[in-house]
């Protein structure tokens, strides 16, 4: 299945956001980013993009749990992948692994990534991804 | 009766002065203190007024007879060893006499071995009585104080916080304090009640296990868990084998339940700042990382801006995180109270003076007006003065960070009994009333769509508050999301207690 090289970068740091926009540009992507969940929904629905790769820790813990949830259940947001990257799980008391079912089928992400996120995983899982909806 | 400093001490009573007088030479002559009586009445005042070892009484007397003077010194004197001499004995008086508690009788005429052979045998019965009474005494001062032990032990076993718990190797109750029950979740227990079966699972499988072992090992375990009825307290429970007498097996076993909830509590909110931590010290790291492998890609197209931009993006990540790793030592320090303070007066109006024209350079970038008023009297505290400084200054840079461009800082300084109260109000972006609450809280920066360009640690008013309190002063902070922020130190004038 083709889709359209557009992903949404959410994240607090603008450090961070900058250094990713530059990465995904160079692979040819055109990048949207977003600085706070709200601003990040917004975006979400003008800019249309293929896949979202949003940090956990913003405003709140858990910040990026909610976004994820929002866009999974938007229409536009079911089609495509959703990435929650943080750094917290292996330090916290955040232990995905010990989420329920019911937690993880709330908040609906494609996939929760350590941060630092290595771009070539990110590319390989969106790809993986459009092809198992086209297959 | 004889010891090391003291012979042994005789009475002699006897009307007859002769025989009184020799039998007196022949006692002493032998090492005898001996003391005479020439009548009854005499010799009763003598015999009770004093614990004399032996006593030798003539039955004959004119006065008071013999018998009656036993009867008087035996009533007072149980202990002092009677013999009764006369040169002839009736089987009458000498039942009664023996009766009354003579030792026994010494025939007239005597020789002097016969008298010192019957004084030494009353001697050693003497000093037999005396060593039964000592052993007696002895035996109930200690039995007294064996139930003086037992009641104060069990009066402190009862007022232990911690619950105590014993059971014999049938898993029998023996003995329990309150706390037992209320760590160990019962109700009423009963002495013998077999109790295995009642007491939490945890602890059940641990009892169970120490009581089916054959040999006694001096080896106790300890479990945590929370109580089935109350899941917000967490016990530990320690079980310890009690061996039997030649601590071959197992006697029972000593349960002690601990309330270990505020330790659990405090060890979650340790590990909770340990994760915090990390996180803040890690942000900048990858984002400096960040920077660097992309200036160090050869596939990246880069214009000498984006360059330069960059490095200088990164170094101002490190620095911040220098500055984040000096205000958690500082906060250690305030913590473990290992900050060296010089204490000396200072002059708050003239101290906060300099800290308003610091800022200004600050201020005039988004042209924001600082006002300072402070009345005439003088505003003086004891404190160190670098804390005091970096008080003002972290509060006066919040005032400027976080307000809107044209903004307004008012300061001002006021006294209030003993306090000097130091004012910092702003036109600001405010707070949330949700946000309030963790305002002084580690690593808690206000996030929204106006606070996202400004920098900081989420130390700075942690710090402010633990210094505060160090002071015995009080921070106090009024908010209105969208309009300013007033934070109101007080100070005492005079240090106090430290």
């Amino acid at each position: 299945m083709n889709y359209e090289k557009k992903i949404l970068l959410v994240d607090d740091d603008i450090d961070i956001l900058e250094q990713n926009k530059i990465l995904f540009e160079a692979e040819g992507y055109t990048v949207e980013t977003a600085e706070t969940s709200n601003d990040g929904y917004e975006k979400f629905l003008t800019f249309k993009p293929a896949c979202a790769v949003i940090d956990l820790m913003m405003e709140e813990y858990d910040s990026g749990f909610v976004l994820a949830h929002k866009l999974k259940r938007h229409p536009l947001g079911k089609k495509m992948p959703v990435y929650i990257v943080t750094a917290v799980a292996n330090q916290t008391g955040l232990q995905f692994e010990s989420m329920t079912p019911e937690e993880q089928e709330w908040i609906n992400a494609d996939d929760i990534l350590n941060k630092p996120v290595e771009i070539e995983e990110i590319l390989s899982r969106i790809s993986d991804f459009y092809e198992n909806q086209s297959g | 009766m004889e010891d090391s400093d003291h012979p042994a001490r005789i009475l002699l009573v006897d009307d007859e002065d002769y025989l009184r007088n020799g039998v007196k030479r022949i006692l002493q002559i032998e090492g005898f203190e001996v003391e005479t009586a020439e009548n009854g009445a005499e010799g009763i005042k003598k015999g009770t007024e004093f614990d004399f070892d032996v006593a030798l009484l003539d039955l004959k007397m004119p006065d008071i007879s013999g018998i009656e003077v036993l009867r008087m010194i035996r009533q007072a004197r149980p202990n002092t060893i009677c013999f009764m001499a006369t040169a002839y004995a009736s089987y009458e008086t000498a039942v009664e006499a023996t009766k009354l508690g003579a030792e026994g009788y010494i025939l007239k005429p005597f020789t002097p071995d016969e008298l010192i052979h019957n004084i030494e045998k009353g001697l050693q019965k003497r000093r037999l009585i005396l060593e039964a009474e000592r052993l007696k005494a002895d035996r109930e001062a200690r039995l007294l104080e064996l139930a003086f032990e037992r009641s104060r032990l069990n009066t402190i076993i009862n007022l232990l916080a911690d619950g105590v718990l014993v059971i014999n190797q049938f898993g029998e109750m023996v003995y329990y304090n309150p706390a037992a029950l209320r760590y160990l979740d019962l109700d009423v227990i009963l002495l013998a009640e077999e109790i295995l079966e009642i007491l939490p699972p945890e602890v059940k499988e641990i009892a169970q296990r120490m009581i089916s072992k054959e040999k006694f090992e001096v080896m106790g375990e300890s479990v945590q868990f929370k109580l089935s009825s109350n899941p917000d307290m967490f016990v530990e429970v320690t079980c310890s084998p009690i061996p039997d007498h030649d601590r071959k097996k197992i006697a029972g076993i000593v349960i002690v339940a601990k309330n270990i909830t505020q330790f659990k509590e405090i060890e979650q909110l340790k590990s909770q700042f340990v994760s915090m931590v990390s996180h803040e010290l890690k942000a900048p790291v990858a984002a400096t990382i960040g920077f660097l492998d992309i200036l160090l890609n050869p596939k990246m197209k880069l214009t000498d801006d984006q360059r330069s931009d960059f490095l200088n993006r990164s170094t101002a990540r490190l620095r911040s995180l220098l500055t984040m790793v000096n205000d958690l030592l500082d906060i250690s320090r305030i913590e473990l109270n290992t900050v060296k303070r010089e204490i000396v007066k200072i002059d708050l109006a003239s101290l906060v003076q300099e800290t308003v024209e610091m800022m200004q350079f600050e201020a005039a970038k988004k042209n924001i007006t600082i006002k300072f008023s402070a009345g005439e009297i003088p505003f003086t505290i004891e404190a160190d003065r670098l804390e005091i400084e970096r008080v003002i200054t972290n509060l006066m840079s919040n005032a400027v960070k976080y307000n809107k461009t044209d903004g307004e800082v008012l300061v001002s300084l006021k006294k209030k009994g003993a306090y000097i109260i130091l004012e910092i109000k702003d036109t600001g972006i405010g707070l949330k009333p949700e946000e309030k609450n963790r305002l002084f809280s580690e690593f808690f920066r206000a996030k929204n769509e106006f606070t996202k360009s400004i920098h900081g640690t989420g130390l700075g008013l942690s710090i402010v508050k633990k210094t505060i309190d160090y002071y015995s002063g009080k921070i106090e902070s009024e908010s209105e999301y969208g309009k300013g922020t007033t934070f109101r130190v007080f100070l005492p004038e005079k240090i106090l207690n430290k």
